[in-house]
């Protein structure tokens, strides 16, 4: 005759042992569904990803980079680029292409919406000029 | 302060690395440089030589650019070294420049000496140079059934490789289905089965198993390539139809001719690392004298404890740690299975049944090497 702890503990141990003999016949299953190539091929991208990261991380620049790109006033600018670029596949494959001359140049020029572009490209340009400068 | 490394191993490159990680500011305000000196723009994983006998791994799976294994700070010359001046802290190289030096790390590794033996390059099969390597693959898949010797030099680089391979062949003929046509007999230069005493208790009983004939006290005089016999200095001698050889190795012909060390090993402290006599010289690797295996695992552990001196000796004056003979080698038991020997000046290895997880664990390994070269593991 067993007590109610004694019953209790029987059954957390014998819980315990069904928990392990699963994990063991998970383990067992990865080895059965794994062989040499896979482990190698695992081994390879997690060596090739352990080398990049350790790149990247001890690059100081590219934190900094990364540390101003993920302020909210930067995001938005990223948010455009990426609207921008989606846009830009879409017109360049879906228009004619330039037709050259002053005329077509001059036309270009006026429309708003490339001085806009202009105008960022020159601001870009000149902040780039004076922090290599400093 | 001027770190002059030559040799672009396992060894060398690790040291390299680490210092150039641990000297980061040093170098970065131009008070430390490090320098390396190879004779190669590429640089080879060895222990994969062995796979690509027994058609494993393709050889292009073994190589990478040396340049891109170092950190961007080191000065990388493919400009092998002729000569070492080390009363002037000087190494000139086979294009005739000099490099000055503070400190100096030789790393110039150890190569084959078939030709020591009459008969051996001629005769054998090894796996210790690319071109070896898949000329056994090919002799081995043109194999019928028959005679197979292996036979050993020392000393020799991988202290496990004799008996890796004789656990490889046994698989890989009977993965051919003909194990039962083909007689392995194991040779071994000394008076039982392996250098290091638990290996070779180890190692006796499975051999039994496998049905590996054994002969030790076995040291080779020559091969009689004609009739395919080798020959003991012992007066032994067996008949094969394929020989592998593990053949003896010395050290760099450099370090022969600067007269650095008999046979191009030169003699080393056993814990600072120094070479003897000189306390601005490190030396890593198989290049030593030291009674531990001529190993990468040796000379990788050899090379942190190398460049945590040197760079502390730069920072605070002084070294810091101390070499304690560590070694960790994979043993593959055939094609399936693998366990390893971990040792150390003061233990020796207590090897553990050899089982799929180890063998994974090395073929794993064979990928991250190029992380631990790079000074990441």
């Amino acid at each position: 005759m067993t007590s109610g702890s004694e019953e209790e503990d029987n059954k957390s141990l014998e819980k315990s042992l069904e928990g392990l003999a699963e994990i063991g016949t998970v383990i067992a299953a990865a080895k059965d569904a794994l062989n040499d190539d896979m482990v190698a091929r695992m081994a390879s991208a997690l060596s090739e990803g352990v080398t990049l990261l350790d790149r990247l991380t001890r690059n100081q620049e590219l934190v900094r980079l990364l540390q101003n790109l993920d302020r909210p006033e930067n995001k938005a600018l990223l948010q455009g680029l990426s609207e921008a670029l989606s846009k830009t596949s879409i017109e360049l494959s879906s228009s004619p292409p330039a037709k050259g001359g002053l005329g077509n140049l001059v036309k270009q020029m006026n429309d708003p919406g490339t001085q806009e572009g202009l105008r960022i490209l020159a601001i870009l340009g000149r902040n780039l000029g004076e922090s290599l400068r400093k | 302060m001027k770190i002059l490394v030559v040799g672009g191993g396992t060894g060398g490159t690790i040291i390299a690395n680490n210092v150039a990680r641990r000297l980061a500011s040093e170098i970065s305000a131009g008070k430390a440089g490090i320098t390396m000196l190879s004779d190669s723009d590429r640089h080879m994983y060895q222990p994969g030589l062995m796979y690509v006998a027994f058609g494993q791994m393709m050889p292009d799976e073994l190589y990478r650019d040396q340049a891109s294994l170092l950190e961007s700070s080191i000065d990388f010359h493919v400009d092998p070294a002729e000569n070492f001046d080390l009363d002037n802290n000087r190494v000139t190289t086979a294009s005739g420049r000099t490099h000055d030096y503070d400190i100096l790390v030789i790393a110039t590794g150890s190569r084959i000496m078939p030709k020591n033996i009459p008969g051996l390059n001629e005769g054998s099969e090894t796996f210790y140079t690319e071109e070896g390597a898949i000329k056994m693959f090919k002799a081995l898949r043109e194999f019928e059934g028959g005679r197979v010797a292996i036979v050993v030099g020392v000393p020799h680089k991988c202290p496990i490789a004799p008996v890796e391979v004789t656990f490889s062949l046994h698989d890989y003929f009977k993965s051919r289905g003909i194990r039962d046509k083909v007689e392995i007999k194991y040779h071994y230069p000394i008076n039982r089965i392996h250098s290091i005493e638990n290996v070779a208790a180890w190692a006796e009983p499975e051999f039994r198993r496998m049905g590996v004939e054994y002969e030790t006290l076995f040291n080779v005089e020559e091969v009689d390539v004609e009739n395919k016999i080798v020959k003991s200095l012992e007066g032994t001698e067996y008949q094969y139809d394929l020989l592998i050889s593990i053949p003896e190795h010395n050290g760099a012909e450099v370090i022969i001719n600067s007269e650095l060390g008999q046979d191009g090993w030169i003699p080393t402290d056993r814990h600072t690392l120094m070479m003897t006599g000189h306390d601005n010289v490190y030396v890593v690797g198989d290049t030593t004298d030291l009674p531990v295996s001529k190993t990468g695992s040796a000379a990788h552990f050899q090379a942190e404890v190398i460049a945590e001196n040197i760079a502390s000796v730069i920072k605070i004056g002084a070294p810091v740690t101390e070499y304690n003979g560590k070694v960790y080698c994979f043993i593959e038991a055939g094609f399936d299975k693998a366990t390893y020997a971990m040792f150390n000046y003061d233990f020796p290895p207590d090897l553990k049944e050899p089982n799929k997880s180890m063998h994974w664990f090395k073929v794993s390994y064979n990928k991250m090497y190029w992380s631990s070269v790079r000074g990441l593991l």
